[in-house]
């Protein structure tokens, strides 16, 4: 029994180890406030996951009621920090935290993006096609015996 | 002991380089090929962990904290931030079920009700007020992405190595009888958890929850603060002194709310 | 009236107060005034010394030798550190005597007083003057000296803006001479040595505006410190052998130069002694412009003339001829030593009359003309014996008269002239400058020798001396050949100075235009030490010579008194063929000089033919390229080795303190891109230092 325990243990903190080193991952290296903040929120949730698997092992509600905590405190920081990006929206019209470098040293070149090769364009939606309304459509034989996708 | 650390560091060096390969500004086959290399780390790691004891609980753990796991890697590499707060909320899907897993029943519900209802909409609602049109330039671009793969598998590696030789000592097991199962079964396995958690709530740990609503009033009123305030003219951005320039002349425009470019 | 003690005391002191009162109140009060209290006190000293020579004088007359020491305080007093020196001391009366620790110089006998204490061998130093024969001759001739150079002065400096400072410096080196004269131990004698080394620096360099002035003071200054230091050597080695640095027998112990070891005859051979003595050679050369220290004293005409006349002709340069006669105890005992100092001497001579010829500038021929008399003093002092010893000090004593007037003469041409002195410009000044002209020629026709002047019986007992030397019995010595160069110098300097003399006063007027138009005699201040002078020069020597004083008047001298008495007196006769020698040669000069440069110019245009082709002229002209000789083996090594630990100062010292001070910056540049303003690179570098803490925990 304590092997179980243990081993679910170990499995519950290492994905919350991978949980924590991917939201770190995310947090570091994107450019997009939100996205940053995800990342940030997905730590929280790797966090909790240990907290999880200690509660159980220890038998202790404490864990469980930390985690609400931490729901709690995620929700209010969501709506501050959002509040705060919406507000640096409002002044350069853009989320790319790289504009607000102004705390960098007077010495230090800025981060400077090289261009980047053109994106394909998204291929335009493919509307379905409506006949007008009370008139029966015209199926092709092909469409009704082949689909291409379920 | 040995050879399951060598298991996890290969796992998380797999990972590592799966994530390199998957964030931007990598083309699609790089991240298919970011996508097999995670996969395969996973599953290192997957056998660098103790077994449970039956299968079924073995499987389903599996099942549930890969899917956790890749669906916040998604939630990373992904250039549009849409799908990314919706990978998000599909890791948040499969914590819940984590949760359930250990049987945290309020938890789990609470994670999917507040979590994913309601944090994860906000979010989706700043991303709809900010960036309509999806995609922007600075989504396809990371900042060193290499040194960042790299210092999270590291970190991720050092956790996993840690907690796996601190549990595998004899102390651990130790610690371990010290909560015979029916005593489990009674408290946190009980099967009126939510009750149990309420008791809990209501009268251990009241304070806390106390300071938690002064917590949550105060984030309100501040977001409101903090947002009304917002209602100002922009700056002026033309000579950035502390600003990004780009090599190639794209402006930078400064539109009134809700117009931006892509 | 006075007693000797406080003559002693009064020569040095007045000249002293002079300087200070000078000093103090010569900017503000006095300004051109300031002459007052330097010529009052020189002349003061002067009738001091007077009156101290007469009393020596007199007490000479009763006894054989005779000393007056007047102590005026213990400068220093080291114990001796030696524990068993009472074994050394025998007692009180044991006729043994106490046997002093002197290395390789025979014992003392047994002379001791039986009533003295246990010898000890401290380091005493004590402020002490002495009144001898010697210093009592040297005192009035500087002095003397000194008061007419002073009243020139006043004329020459009249109107310059740093009067005052002149006469500070004038008064401060009579105090300094006179000191130097007097002192009664080596240590004393060195510090008052290095003093008139300075006052000839700040003298020479009086003008120090000028580039060549400062570095000729620097120049001299220089040479004379290798001269110094040669001294210095000596000293140490004094002490080391004799146990004691004075001259009169004291508490210390008997002094190096004292009655007791003068008649003991107790002086350290060998190696030891004569190491000394070429060591007290060296400091000689130094201050006395000899080979091969001799390169500063024409340099040294960058000064005021009068201060030529004073420090480079009559005073200052005789200190080392004045040191060594002081000493001939402890030459007579190293034949080497003697004979160095002879064949120095002699090279010397003829050195500094060869380059003489040649020179245009007329302060450079006679600072020449006193490197080549200065020689013929040392000569006579290697000759050894009371006889060459007595015959340097006459010689001195006759040039300090002539050499002065010649050097006065030529500031008072400089004077009216505007300052020209290439004999070149000049012309024919007899009639603008009679009394100048008169004077110059007693001058000159005494640095010629001819009888009956001054040079003519002073440079006769020296070639005397080394004739007499020659003749002696005994292994090969360079004597003779020095004789003969004697000779032979002494027609190159009758030469040299009376072309000084034809070129300058003789011959068509020629006046250069920074004269003014309006040249004329000197003033009054000016004439008069010209005319005292060539009184002095024209009769001083014969008296001295013929009534014999001199010559038995300095034998009374203790350190003199050992060697024996002179014999010149006696032999007097036997010296008609030296005279009838130099007086030809000199006669010859004359007569060449008058036909190259009065009579006939193309004898004169032959004869430097007749130079040129044998290099003598050029040899002659180029001061025997002795300076450029120096440039090439002293100076320029020391500058090469000046720029390398200049360049090492700069480069590598400077370069390890710059380095200390970059070190920051360069941290600093080193860390300054963690802070790149961007947020996402916080966050990288947050996570790598917890990494890094993470992983020194597991480490360890």
């Amino acid at each position: 029994m304590a092997e179980r325990e243990l081993a679910l243990l170990n499995g519950y903190l290492i994905v919350g180890a991978a949980l924590v080193g991917i939201g770190m991952v995310g947090f570091i290296s994107r450019r997009n406030l939100i996205t940053i903040f995800l990342a940030a929120e997905l730590m929280l949730q790797g966090v909790s996951l240990s907290l999880i698997a200690w509660s159980r092992y220890h038998n202790d509600f404490g864990g469980q009621v930390l985690v609400l905590m931490i729901i709690a405190v995620a929700a209010a920081e969501a709506a501050i920090a959002l509040a705060l990006v919406l507000m640096l929206f409002q002044r350069v019209g853009s989320l790319d935290v790289a504009l607000w470098q102004r705390l960098r040293e007077a010495s230090q070149p800025p981060l400077v993006d090289h261009e980047l090769p053109p994106e394909s364009p998204e291929p335009p939606p493919v509307w379905p096609k409506l006949p007008p309304a009370g008139v029966r459509p015209t199926i092709p034989r092909e469409e009704l015996d082949f689909r291409p996708h379920v | 002991m040995s050879d399951v650390r060598w298991l996890v560091w290969i796992g998380c060096a797999l990972g590592g380089l799966g994530l390199w390969c998957s964030l931007p500004p990598r083309g699609a086959s790089s991240r298919a090929l970011g996508g097999v290399l995670g996969f395969s780390g996973l599953g290192f790691l997957g056998a660098a962990l103790p077994g449970l004891a039956d299968g079924v609980s073995q499987v389903v753990f599996w099942i549930l904290a890969s899917v956790t796991i890749l669906a916040a890697a998604a939630a990373v590499t992904f250039r549009n931030p849409v799908y990314c707060a919706i990978w998000f909320g599909l890791a948040l899907a499969g914590t819940a079920g984590l949760f359930l897993f250990q049987g945290a029943q309020f938890l789990a519900v609470a994670t999917v009700v507040v979590y994913a209802g309601a944090i994860l909409v906000t979010f989706l609602f700043i991303l709809m007020l900010a960036q309509p049109s999806g995609r922007a330039r600075y989504d396809r671009v990371s900042v060193e992405a290499l040194v960042s793969a790299a210092s999270g598998a590291i970190l991720v590696g050092v956790l996993a190595t840690t907690v796996l030789s601190v549990l595998a000592s004899s102390d651990a097991r130790q610690h371990a009888l010290q909560v015979p199962p029916h005593e489990r079964q009674q408290a946190i396995l009980a099967e009126d958890h939510v009750r149990q958690i309420g008791v809990h709530l209501f009268t251990t740990y009241l304070v806390p929850v106390q300071l938690v609503g002064v917590l949550l009033f105060v984030a309100l009123v501040g977001a409101a603060v903090i947002g009304a305030r917002g209602n100002r003219a922009p700056e002026n951005l033309s000579a950035p002194s502390g600003g990004w320039t780009v090599q190639k002349s794209e402006e930078v425009a400064t539109p009134p709310l809700g117009r931006n470019h892509g | 009236m006075f007693s000797l003690k406080v003559l002693l005391l009064l020569v040095p002191t007045l000249p002293l107060a002079a300087t200070l009162l000078t000093a103090a109140f010569g900017p503000g009060l006095l300004r051109n005034r300031s002459h007052v209290p330097v010529v009052l006190a020189i002349a003061l000293a002067f009738l001091a010394s007077l009156g101290l020579l007469v009393q020596v004088h007199q007490e000479c007359s009763s006894c054989a030798s005779f000393e007056h020491i007047v102590t005026l305080w213990t400068w220093a007093v080291v114990p001796s550190q030696d524990q068993d020196v009472e074994h050394l001391a025998r007692g009180t009366n044991v006729p043994g005597g106490a046997k002093l620790d002197v290395g390789d110089s025979p014992p003392l006998t047994d002379k001791e007083p039986a009533s003295r204490g246990p010898l000890r061998k401290d380091f005493r130093i004590e402020i002490a003057l002495r009144a001898d024969p010697l210093s009592a001759v040297m005192l009035v001739t500087v002095t003397f000296v000194a008061l007419l150079v002073a009243v020139y002065s006043v004329g020459y400096m009249h109107g310059d803006p740093g009067y005052w400072r002149f006469f500070t410096y004038i008064g401060l080196f009579v105090f300094s001479m006179t000191m130097l004269v007097s002192a009664s131990n080596f240590l004393l004698l060195y510090v008052f040595w290095e003093a008139v080394g300075l006052c000839s620096y700040l003298l020479i360099g009086f003008w120090y505006h000028k580039p060549e002035a400062a570095a000729a003071g620097k120049k001299a200054f220089l040479v004379n410190r290798v001269g110094d230091f040669g001294f210095a050597l000596a000293v140490f080695l004094i002490w080391t052998t004799y146990g004691s640095l004075d001259f009169h027998d004291g508490l210390a112990g008997p002094g190096v130069l004292g009655e007791q070891r003068c008649s003991s005859g107790a002086f350290a051979g060998g190696t030891v002694g004569t190491a000394i003595c070429l060591f007290l050679l060296l400091g000689a050369c130094g201050k006395s412009a000899q080979l091969p220290l001799h390169v500063w004293l024409p340099d040294a005409m960058e000064g005021p003339t009068p201060v030529s006349a004073l420090i480079h002709a009559a005073t200052m340069v005789t200190a080392g001829v004045y040191m060594v006669v002081r000493c001939a105890p402890l030459f007579a005992v190293s034949v080497d030593a003697q004979q160095t100092v002879a064949v120095v001497g002699g090279l010397t001579a003829l050195m500094g009359a060869i380059i003489a010829a040649s020179q245009f500038d007329l302060k450079r021929i006679l600072a020449y003309s006193t490197i080549s008399q200065l020689g013929y003093m040392f000569l006579g002092l290697g000759a050894g014996a009371a006889a060459g010893n007595t015959a340097g000090m006459f010689h001195l004593v006759t040039h300090a008269f002539f050499k002065g007037l010649l050097f006065l003469g030529a500031g008072s041409v400089m004077h009216a002239m505007g300052g020209v002195i290439d004999i070149r410009r000049l012309g024919g000044l007899r009639r603008v400058m009679p009394v100048t002209c008169w004077t110059f020629l007693i001058g000159c026709l005494a640095l010629a020798g001819v009888f009956p002047l001054a040079g003519f019986w002073s440079k006769d007992a020296i070639l005397a001396a080394v004739h007499e030397r020659a003749g002696e019995p005994g292994p090969a010595s360079p004597y003779a050949t020095l004789y003969w160069l004697g000779l032979v110098t002494a027609g190159l300097t009758a030469f040299y100075s009376l072309r000084a003399f034809f070129f300058v006063f003789f011959g068509p007027e020629q006046i250069p235009s920074e004269a003014g138009g309006h040249a004329h005699e000197s003033p009054r201040s000016m004439t008069v030490p010209l005319v005292i002078l060539a009184v002095a020069s024209l009769i001083a020597g014969a008296w001295l010579e013929l009534s014999g004083s001199l010559a038995s008047f300095l034998a009374s001298t203790p350190s003199l008194h050992a060697l024996g008495h002179s014999k010149h007196a006696a032999a007097s006769g036997g010296h008609l063929d030296v005279a009838a020698w130099s007086t030809a040669a000199a006669i010859l000069g004359i007569a060449l000089a008058w036909l190259m440069y009065v009579r006939s110019p193309n004898v004169r245009r032959g004869v430097v033919r007749a130079m040129e082709a044998l290099g003598l002229y050029r040899l002659s002209a180029e001061k025997f390229f002795v300076d450029e000789m120096y440039q090439m083996l002293i100076v320029w090594p020391l500058e090469g080795v000046a720029r390398l630990a200049a360049w090492l100062d700069r480069r590598v010292i400077d370069g390890l303190v710059d380095l200390i001070g970059w070190e920051p910056r360069g941290l600093g540049a080193l860390l300054r891109p963690l802070q790149a303003g961007l947020l996402p690179l916080y966050a990288l570098v947050m996570l790598l230092g917890m990494l890094l803490l993470l992983g020194t925990l597991l480490v360890s």
